[in-house]
């Protein structure tokens, strides 16, 4: 493993805000995302908590240079990232939470370091989105495959793809501050082996070596990790704490923030 | 001419939905009724996401969601919409957020046909990963030939290999193998540290599996196949963070001479032609294998005796002068202990040089297993072989003498009554603190007139020279 520098802030875009004094708060986000999926979240956690946030490396503003195909084709490599930038900050006792795919980053990362963690919080996991025969992950190795061909044709040229959407919403014009900046392109390469990083791993193993406290918020719609899936995060790992929220949808962190805020305060308080 | 805006919005070119936050569809206008051959009670209260085939309902829930949330928008995102009939129907969609007190309210959504530019788009889409796939298939093999050229021994052979193979296929972990002679066992060149986990996929393949064939590539695609083929398996896969792996092999022709072993962070679908640039690859580093090897080859005769195997005078000077300079940096003593054969003139002059040939191998291979792993031996000349001690002070090379002396006057199998060798051997200890520092070739030769002492005084024995 590399040793981390102070480059590692850099290379993942880290901002920390928040109180300085406050209990570190790790977010990190899911396939798809950026730091901006917390952008509804953090607010609430401000004033208590000392607030880290990150763009994994070839999302968001992260240095895409730093992409390195052999190692983030593993989450191992993403958690191997957290790690670095906890201990590029000297953090200690973090609540640790991930959204989507980072929750299953967020479980690796506290099977190797458990003792830099005092709570996990998993969003919307899913530890195998492929069905075998006694597990039922929503997605078959064809779904996977159109998924990609729909990522393709969303990065073939068209005048303005995904990533470089101009924010403005004349309704919301808060949201445009300071945006400008924060939205970058993707690679599309990049995106694609991220894609299949997610959607073709196998962390089933990897829950019951959980050691840290987890709390799993669950969409009771989500058609990328469904209630069963959760439940199964849930019945894997030991001393686990299983909420099913009123939400629908595979974000809540932005479709359902106040759902969200309520039940990480429940659990933390 | 007056404007009906109920018309605009039932009748514009595009189809227009609104959904609540929830992503349920709470209105739709004709033009997308149309386009799809629903009735509006079908659309009407259903999820605009189930309106969508499996590839884009994933990526409307993730990539699409994330965007349309955190930006408040999305614009002209390319996604395919089922039609009653079930038929997909190539669309581009916008989206806003609608507020009502500063709270998301709803979800406005245009949908534009974009069959005919889809099906240009997945010509073009299709042409392009293949010129991708042969343009880095071409690129792959390019620098791996590169770098294998660069290689002067198998270590810098083996890293290269390592080198391309993560390069070419996003490997997590690569080792590479030479096969042992039996075509079974085998050494890791590269990648010692993933030897418990060959050892364990070995072991799971039948008994009296050998080396891979010259085409033949090895995987295992999951990590539920790696627990499959046994726990053990399982269990390394898991401590390696691996959850596919493949095994190619490196032939020269068809002669297989080793491996590469990949190991992937995630499950993969092995495509025969991602199989075809392993195996190119293989190709090109069996031959650049067979290259290294042969080099390696003529440095070894250009320092070795080629009767004995031994070291040859060349590399014994260099060895005696190393040694030395060690000695005189560590403070530790060396020696060198000169042998010479008696008896062997007879032998020659009697049974012939054929007969005399086979002595000195037995002699040079017995020697080889009574000195210490440090201890180097070659052959000086003739029946003359020279020992050389790094650190050893006056008794350790005493007892290195000793068991040289006993262990070649030992009866040779094969040769008459009456014929046999002994040693006379010559010891000169280098020590450092000695006052007068003296050259290599001048301690050989005070060992060699220590030799001749004791051959003088009848052989078979070992004296020390006066230094």
């Amino acid at each position: 493993m590399p040793t981390p520098t102070p480059d590692v802030l850099t290379r993942n875009n880290v901002h920390v805000i928040g109180n300085p004094d406050g209990q570190p708060m790790v977010f990190t986000h899911g396939f798809g995302g950026t730091q901006e999926s917390w952008r509804f979240v953090t607010p609430a956690f401000e004033s208590a908590y000392r607030i880290v946030l990150h763009d994994h490396v070839g999302a968001g503003q992260a240095d895409a240079s730093a992409y390195d195909p052999s190692k983030y084709d593993s989450l191992h490599g993403y958690a191997d990232d957290i790690l670095e930038i906890i201990d590029a900050l000297d953090l200690r006792d973090v609540i640790l939470v991930g959204h989507s795919v980072s929750g299953i980053m967020a479980v690796l990362a506290a099977n190797r370091r458990p003792e830099l963690f005092s709570k996990l919080v998993l969003v919307s996991p899913s530890p195998r989105y492929i069905d075998d025969d006694a597990y039922t992950g929503g997605f078959t190795q064809e779904s996977i495959d159109e998924l990609l061909d729909s990522m393709d044709s969303n990065y073939l040229g068209w005048s303005s793809s995904l990533g470089q959407t101009i924010m403005g919403n004349p309704e919301r014009p808060e949201l445009a501050e300071g945006l400008g900046e924060t939205i970058s392109t993707i690679d599309p390469a990049i995106a694609a082996q991220f894609a299949r990083v997610t959607f073709l791993s196998d962390n089933r193993r990897d829950l019951a070596d959980v050691t840290v406290p987890a709390l799993i918020l669950q969409s009771e719609e989500d058609v990328i990790a469904s209630v069963p899936v959760g439940r199964f995060v849930h019945e894997h790992i030991p001393g686990s704490r299983l909420v099913v929220m009123p939400t629908r949808g595979h974000i809540p962190n932005l479709s359902h923030p106040d759902v969200v805020i309520r039940e990480i305060q429940a659990y933390l308080a | 001419m007056s404007i009906d805006r109920d018309d605009l919005l039932e009748n514009a070119p595009c189809g227009l939905l609104v959904t609540d936050t929830d992503d349920v569809v709470i209105e739709v206008n004709s033009t997308f009724l149309r386009w799809t051959g629903y009735e509006r009670h079908d659309v009407m209260g259903r999820e605009f996401h189930m309106l969508l085939d499996r590839g884009s309902r994933a990526f409307y829930a993730t990539r699409y969601q994330a965007e349309l949330w955190a930006q408040s928008q999305v614009q002209e995102v390319a996604l395919t919409a089922l039609r009653a009939d079930g038929t997909p129907m190539p669309v581009l969609v916008n989206a806003s957020m609608m507020y009502a007190s500063d709270r998301p309210s709803g979800i406005r959504v245009a949908v534009f046909d974009s069959t005919a530019r889809t099906d240009y788009e997945r010509e073009m889409l299709g042409a392009k990963r293949l010129a991708e796939a042969s343009e880095a298939r071409v690129r792959v093999l390019q620098e791996a030939s590169t770098l294998f050229l660069a290689a002067r021994s198998e270590t810098e052979l083996g890293a290269a290999i390592s080198l391309s193979a993560r390069n070419a296929f996003a490997a997590t972990d690569v080792a590479v193998v030479a096969y042992n002679a039996d075509g079974i066992g085998f050494r890791p060149i590269v990648g010692d540290h993933l030897l418990d986990l060959l050892g364990a996929v070995r072991n799971s393949r039948p008994a009296g599996s050998g080396a891979l064939g010259p085409n033949e590539i090895f995987h295992i695609a999951t990590l539920e196949d790696a627990f499959s083929r046994s726990a053990a398996v399982g269990e390394r896969f898991r401590a390696h963070r691996a959850e596919a792996l493949s095994a190619v092999p490196i032939a020269d022709g068809t002669n297989v001479l080793g491996a590469f072993v990949c190991t992937f962070g995630h499950s993969r679908t092995f495509e025969q032609a991602s199989d075809e640039v392993q195996l190119a690859l293989a190709r090109q580093a069996g031959l650049a294998f067979s290259r290294v090897n042969l080099q390696e080859q003529l440095a070894k005769m250009a320092m070795h005796d080629q009767l004995t195997g031994l070291a040859n005078r060349a590399l014994l000077d260099e060895r005696v002068a190393h040694s030395m300079a060690a000695s005189d940096r560590s403070g530790e003593s060396m020696a060198i202990l000169f042998v010479d054969l008696d008896g062997f003139k007879a032998i020659n002059d009697e049974l012939g040089h054929r007969a005399g040939d086979l002595v000195l191998k037995e002699v040079a291979r017995r020697m080889n297993d009574v000195v210490r792993e440090v201890d180097i031996v070659g052959r000086f000349g003739g029946d003359e072989f020279l020992v050389v001690c790094e650190t050893a002070d006056r008794d350790g090379a005493a007892h290195v003498a000793e068991r040289l002396r006993r262990v070649i006057s030992e009866p040779i199998p094969g040769l008459p009554e009456g014929l046999g060798v002994s040693a006379s051997i010559g010891i000169a200890v280098h020590a450092p603190d000695a006052a007068v520092s003296i050259s290599a070739d001048s301690l050989v030769l005070v060992a060699d007139t220590a030799m001749y002492e004791s051959k003088r005084a009848g052989g078979d024995r070992v004296t020390f020279a006066s230094v």
